[in-house]
């Protein structure tokens, strides 16, 4: 079986960083700790359970960005993928979902995958768009916040499990090849072993040029980082510890709430 | 341009779901600037005879949309497409929504604009407005690129519950096909009717509470409540410190407590769907740009773990 796993690496959440002088990009320290998003590394470790139970399956680890992203595919290979590689944008611009779905798109010419994986969205932007583009583009089936999977190689195909709206769930069978993206309740991702951080390290992340044609076009376009809409008109509870602990108890005492 | 608009609508029972209800104020924002057309498409199993004076209905009927399928939704919105040519086609950003809509996005090479919190026009311009950066930032795009896809986030923007009488309808019989997909079933998880359904406070956890032992802290503190109920964010779910069923959000539960608070909540478009109508939100997170303090009425910037045995010796005492 040949999987390819597409992961994205992001700054933690904590990360300091200004918006640009046109208001239309964020601009992060260059302290940010990277670190893989975290649907995607619940997206390797299925790859990684897939590739124990298949004999012959092999992982792919793709990811589009600057060098800084190698990190992302080198604690992969440390996890147990396979090869690495690094489809090479070094622009400041955040890529549209539609350029990105391309760019991948254009990699796995050829390269017949049976099964892609990818989180569900990445805790950055939250879009949750590349994985059912790229599909798309392959035209090939998709299935988004994938809960549980069987694939059945007899008859080529996998069983899964999405996660639905107010707690119903949903399930169906797909034709391989198929794009599924992962939802973070579906495995426990395991640490790097000794043995694979050993081999990872002589292993080469593979630099991958993307079709500059795609880096121009024009999809939706950022404009603004405007204030966030405010739901409600709160208090912030100001003092030491135990003056905001006395307030609070105060404020909800005040209202018959305890 | 025309800037003619199609809603691909959610329904059951020839009812309209309450979130495509939502879709339609979001679209006569649209229609009211653009001053261009709304059509309903309803993917259905059986031809419908239902009308709506103030907008086109194309009913697009096949035995293989009984059930959603992306393979067959995706049809269907090609098909809806090709015979309304929109600009614009609104999608709700719901487990089917953002299932189809980034395909159908891809497919027609337009833009894509996901959960969509609102509609904003600047200098006669339209502007599409979402969350972003963990739910720190808004961030504002601009749809250069036509057609536009949208999926809207459940809760953005009121229902609006159309007018009855006479209208188009047409009704298209169509050719869906289904290659891939098979044994498509639906379950429900066994979430109904717990006590958070009950409950006068509602304290939840969220991925700020750290580790699975700060439970007792979160467990503790609800006991200080009469009528109290334990929560969580779907990530403390995930980690399997707390059942499904006590998952707040849009995939979870929605609770409407006279009394929420968030632990250790970052507030995540998703979540807040799940909390906002509570009568009264305190937060707790030391994190002061959390998006959880916005939308509190109370806002503790403290470590939980010192705060919430302060607050428990608080109420100890009296």
């Amino acid at each position: 079986m040949r999987i390819l796993v597409c992961i994205k690496q992001v700054p933690n959440q904590d990360a300091k960083y200004a918006i640009n002088a046109d208001n239309n990009g964020i601009i992060y320290d260059d302290n940010t700790a990277y670190w893989i998003n975290m649907y995607d590394e619940h997206a390797i470790e299925a790859a990684l359970q897939i590739k124990e139970s298949i004999a012959n399956s092999s992982i792919d680890i793709l990811s589009i960005g600057p060098k800084r992203v190698e990190s992302a595919i080198r604690r992969s290979l440390e996890m147990g993928a396979d090869y690495g590689y690094r489809l090479v944008y070094e622009g400041e611009v955040t890529l549209s979902p539609s350029i990105k779905s391309q760019m991948i798109a254009e990699f796995c010419e050829g390269r017949e995958y049976d099964l892609i994986i990818t989180g569900v969205m990445s805790e950055d932007m939250m879009s949750g768009q590349v994985g059912p583009m790229l599909a798309a583009r392959l035209d090939i089936p998709s299935a988004t916040a994938v809960m549980q999977f069987i694939i059945n190689t007899e008859n080529n195909s996998i069983w899964l499990e999405r996660e639905l709206d107010g707690g119903l769930r949903g399930s169906l069978e797909l034709k391989l090849p198929v794009l599924i993206t992962v939802q973070s309740g579906i495995n426990r991702p395991r640490y790097p072993s000794f043995s694979n951080v050993m081999r990872a390290k002589k292993s080469e992340i593979i630099e991958v040029a993307t079709s500059t044609h795609l880096h121009n076009l024009q999809y939706e376009r950022l404009v603004d980082i405007p204030e966030p809409e405010v739901g409600r008109q709160g208090i912030k509870l100001t003092g030491s510890l135990s003056e905001k602990a006395q307030a609070l108890w105060e404020l909800l005492h005040g209202k018959s709430l305890i | 341009m025309s800037n003619d608009i199609m809603i691909v609508c959610e329904h059951k029972d020839k009812e309209f779901l309450p979130i495509t209800k939502e879709l339609f104020h979001c679209a006569n924002l649209l229609a009211k600037h653009y001053k261009s057309k709304i059509t309903l498409l309803m993917p259905t199993f059986v031809p419908l005879e239902i009308a709506c004076p103030e907008y086109d209905l194309m009913v697009v009927d096949s035995p293989y949309l009984a059930e959603y399928t992306c393979e067959g939704w995706e049809q269907a919105a090609l098909l809806g497409v090709e015979e309304v040519k929109p600009d614009i086609i609104i999608i709700a950003h719901s487990s089917t929504g953002y299932d189809y809509a980034p395909r159908l996005a891809a497919k027609l090479d337009g833009s894509c604009i996901s959960s969509v919190s609102a509609i904003e026009i600047r200098d006669d311009k339209v502007f599409y407005r979402r969350s972003g950066l963990y739910g720190k930032l808004d961030l504002l795009y601009d749809a250069v690129k036509r057609p536009l896809v949208i999926t809207v986030l459940p809760g953005a923007f009121p229902a609006y519950e159309p007018l009855g009488g006479e209208g188009i309808c047409r009704n298209i019989s169509a050719d869906i096909k289904l290659k891939q997909t098979s044994k498509v079933e639906y379950s429900l998880l066994d979430i109904i009717d717990t006590e958070l359904d009950y409950a006068s406070v509602v304290v939840a956890a969220g991925r700020g509470i750290g580790k699975e032992e700060n439970l007792d802290l979160i467990k503790d503190l609800a006991s200080c409540f009469n009528r109290s109920a334990v929560a969580g964010s779907r990530i403390v779910c995930d980690k399997g410190w707390l059942p499904y069923s006590s998952q707040i959000g849009i995939t979870g539960k929605k609770v409407s407590p006279p009394l929420y608070i968030a632990c250790g909540i970052s507030g995540s478009a998703q979540h807040i769907a799940g909390m906002k109508e509570a009568k009264m939100v305190v937060s707790i997170n030391w994190d002061s740009e959390a998006a959880i303090h916005r939308y509190s009425d109370i806002s503790v910037v403290e470590d939980l773990v010192k705060f919430i045995p302060e607050f428990i010796r608080k109420c100890e005492k009296t």
